[in-house]
């Protein structure tokens, strides 16, 4: 044998297992049509691309109020926080369309409160001015809800019915338009909210499997309780 | 290959279960340490976000936590998802069961409001003849709680009444502001005390379990950690029928696993220990594991004004600063309409008020926030809620959690004393706001649903009796000489006070204990 068929032998002897193993346990079947390994290169140099949020590029579809509704949600928005100096209201903010979207994906006793509330408001409306809500004047409507507002302490919103959806949809419409980010872009003065920042935790190590297990399966054990002397808040937030 | 045999396993790693890694790992012991969550780390896990750029605009996923009412769209993700490990209550009663699962449990997040037990607590019964009297005085756990403190950094005055025992504190000197000297003489008729808050300080920011305990417990290499390791039940030896190790399953892989080891310490927090115990049909000869359990009522309080803060006005010299009211009703006296007691957290503010706290909306409203910014002060109660048989968990037969391990369905509600008791602290707050020249703005009388408080203790009980209570005076379980439940489970009755110091002082002395002996072979 030439010495260099000899060094041949020798290196494919000793690289062939080595080979044979990294296919086995490193890159099963197929392997990987790329020059590379998948993620050779991503490093913490890497550039990262720059991204936005929805809000103001997007549209959305109204999925969950019905049209009725959603003008009626549209003009108390309207209403209960409309531009204030240099501060956008709830319509620039979408607040409606994403309380469409936030609602329609929460549990059903919040649902009720909302689907109740417009529904209320709207007849409310009818009886009082022979109008829907959505074409009241400020006046008009301001008639309608004054004699709802009630102060309230942090997870004790009124229980009293029509008192109940009047404070709780003037909270989320505040707080949806301020932390949306049209009024973030908009710098606060004085005794202006500004749109909350904080420390935001990623899943931790997600158990993916969750999603699918049987426990998921069993409908919802969360049901509200009625309401009665005693009884603790409960509306789902 | 095998797993080395353990001296000790512990199942927890908030603050109950660090303390005892840290007390039986300086003592030489080679433990074990499962905790059913990952490890959280803020730098990997968590960044500085707006609102706007969360899923729901702050807002909590709807539906998956509800019960945790101090959640939001920011810290979502590290509460136990009630979907993922559900529980159970009748629909009239519910509960609000606040769980983490992350390496060092709830102690990541807690408000370190840090006070001590007095005997009003511990011999309650023999004050007012309701319950049970602790095993143990406050004479007894006096020198634990010294060491806890030291160790937490707890900042407070020496202006505690016999109710709220002093302590070894970082002293703090601060003045008081003028709005907090005006309530503290509002207050002198009402026969009520107004002390410094006491709040464990930490260290570097933090006073967790995962900074304070466990780095000691790890120094000694002592100590093996596993995480994600989900308890199904305790095992017990067929031989002797003691406990001496546990089945888990790992969080993510689904894997069964068991270790096994001499003594089991059980420090999963409360109800979590409790039903490990049920899920093992272990340790309840007495009959007495899962029942009375108890919490502190929150939620009720009063939010004012000091109108001299008002149009801008508001200097720290007049607003900031906090106060601890510690339970004054049947001390010297006694209230016919509850048992017990509460305090009051007090708090002088110097950011907005809250809109909620104005009948207004729109231009109006927005004159309010204007107008009152900087002049917030308010009350809130933590009152005991008194021990009941009847407020009991069970194992749920017909649910399971994602790891088909059985769920808790909780029974539990609240009864006129505390219904009373809410009623008393807010008309009480209101009064002295008023003769302190404060204005109300709005006032609640109705507790959170039990478990808000995140102080869920009992269940365990201790007590001398074994056919009355689940554990000694050691937190030692009647049944079992090698089993220990070292949480808030072992609490006899509740008292007002945050139990933090408490757990950690009652750890603290169970694990000394237990060294000394299995020291002595006695274990």
């Amino acid at each position: 044998m030439l010495r260099r068929d000899f060094v041949r032998a020798v290196v494919s002897v000793s690289i062939a297992p080595r080979l044979l193993l990294s296919q086995q346990t490193a890159n099963p079947a197929p392997p990987p049509p790329a020059p590379v390994p998948w993620t050779l290169g991503l490093n913490p140099k890497t550039p990262l691309p720059e991204t936005a949020v929805v809000d103001g590029i997007v549209e959305t579809e109204l999925r969950f109020f019905s049209s009725q509704q959603m003008a009626t949600l549209i003009r108390l928005s309207d209403i209960l926080l409309p531009p204030i100096g240099n501060k956008p209201g709830a319509l620039l903010a979408d607040t409606p369309l994403f309380l469409d979207f936030l609602i329609g994906n929460s549990p059903d006793s919040r649902k009720t409160v909302y689907t109740g509330g417009l529904d209320w408001l709207d007849a409310e409306s009818h009886k009082r001015f022979s109008l829907p809500f959505a074409k009241l004047s400020d006046t008009q409507a301001d008639s309608l809800l004054k004699p709802w507002l009630r102060t309230w302490m942090n997870d004790h919103p009124p229980v009293e019915p029509h008192a109940d959806f009047v404070n709780i949809a003037h909270d989320d419409i505040r707080a949806a338009t301020v932390n949306s980010k049209v009024w973030s872009d908009v710098p606060s003065v004085g005794a202006q909210e500004a749109a909350v920042v904080g420390l935001y935790w990623s899943p931790i190590e997600p158990d993916l499997r969750a999603d699918t297990s049987e426990c998921l399966r069993i409908p919802t054990h969360v049901t509200a309780a009625p309401k009665a002397a005693h009884t603790s808040s409960t509306y789902p937030r | 290959m095998k797993n080395d045999f353990f001296d000790v396993l512990i199942i927890g790693s908030g603050h109950a279960g660090g303390m005892a890694a840290k007390i039986l790992t300086e003592k030489g012991l080679n433990c074990l340490m499962l905790n059913a969550g990952p490890v959280a780390d803020v730098a990997r896990d968590a960044e500085p976000k707006p609102a706007y750029e969360l899923p729901y605009r702050g807002f909590k996923p709807p539906g998956r936590i509800e019960h945790v009412f101090q959640s939001n769209g920011f810290d979502a993700n590290v509460w136990v998802d009630e979907q993922e490990v559900p529980y159970t209550f009748d629909a009239a009663n519910p509960y609000n069961w606040v769980r983490v699962r992350l390496f060092g449990g709830r102690s990541l997040f807690w408000s370190r409001q840090s006070f001590r037990l007095s005997d009003y607590e511990f011999k309650a019964k023999s004050h007012d003849g309701f319950g049970e009297d602790w095993p143990i005085s406050s004479a007894d756990l006096s020198p634990y709680y010294s060491r806890v403190e030291e160790i937490f950094q707890v900042a407070g005055a020496m202006d505690g009444p016999p109710q709220m025992p002093n302590g070894n504190f970082v002293p703090d000197d601060t003045p008081w502001s003028e709005s907090m000297q005006r309530f503290i003489v509002a207050s002198k008729p009402f026969d009520i005390p107004v002390c410094k808050q006491r709040r464990a300080l930490g260290r570097d920011g933090l006073a967790s379990s995962v900074n304070l305990l466990l780095p000691d417990a790890e120094k000694t290499g002592k100590l093996t950690s596993i995480a994600n390791a989900v308890v199904r039940e305790l095992t017990v030896d067929k031989n002797t029928g003691q406990p001496n190790g546990c089945h888990f399953v790992d969080r993510i892989s689904r894997r069964e696993l068991s270790v096994k080891a001499r003594v089991i310490v059980l420090a999963a927090g409360t109800l979590e220990s409790t039903r490990l115990l049920l899920n093992s049909k272990v340790g309840n000869s007495s009959g007495v594991v899962g029942h009375y359990l108890m919490d502190q009522i929150y939620g009720a309080g009063v939010v004012c004004s000091v109108p001299e803060a008002r149009n801008g006005k508001a200097t720290k010299e007049l607003m900031g600063g906090s106060a601890i009211v510690p339970r004054f009703r049947n001390i010297t006296t006694k209230s016919d309409k509850f048992l017990r007691g509460y305090a009051l957290n007090v708090t002088s503010r110097t950011g907005a008020v809250e809109p909620r706290n104005f009948a207004a909306y729109g231009a109006e409203l927005q004159r309010k926030l204007d107008e009152y910014y900087g002049s917030a002060f308010q009350m809130t109660i933590m009152g005991e809620v008194l021990g009941r048989y009847e407020n009991h968990v069970r194992i749920d037969i017909e649910k399971v959690d994602a790891w088909n391990i059985p769920v808790l369905h909780v029974e539990t509600k609240y009864t006129d004393n505390e219904y009373n008791m809410a009623k008393d602290a807010v008309e009480v707050g209101a009064a002295v706001a008023e003769a302190a020249g404060f204005e109300v703005l709005s006032k609640n009388v109705v507790p959170n649903p039990p478990g808000y408080s995140i102080h869920e203790v009992g269940t365990c009980r201790m007590g001398d009796d074994p056919k009355r209570s689940v554990l000694n005076k050691w937190c030692q379980s009647h049944d079992h000489k090698n089993l220990f439940v070292v949480d808030g489970a072992s609490f006899t009755s509740a008292g007002w006070q945050n139990p933090t110091m408490t757990i950690l002082a009652l750890s603290m002395r169970a694990s000394e204990y237990l060294a000394t002996e299995m020291g002595k072979q006695n274990i």
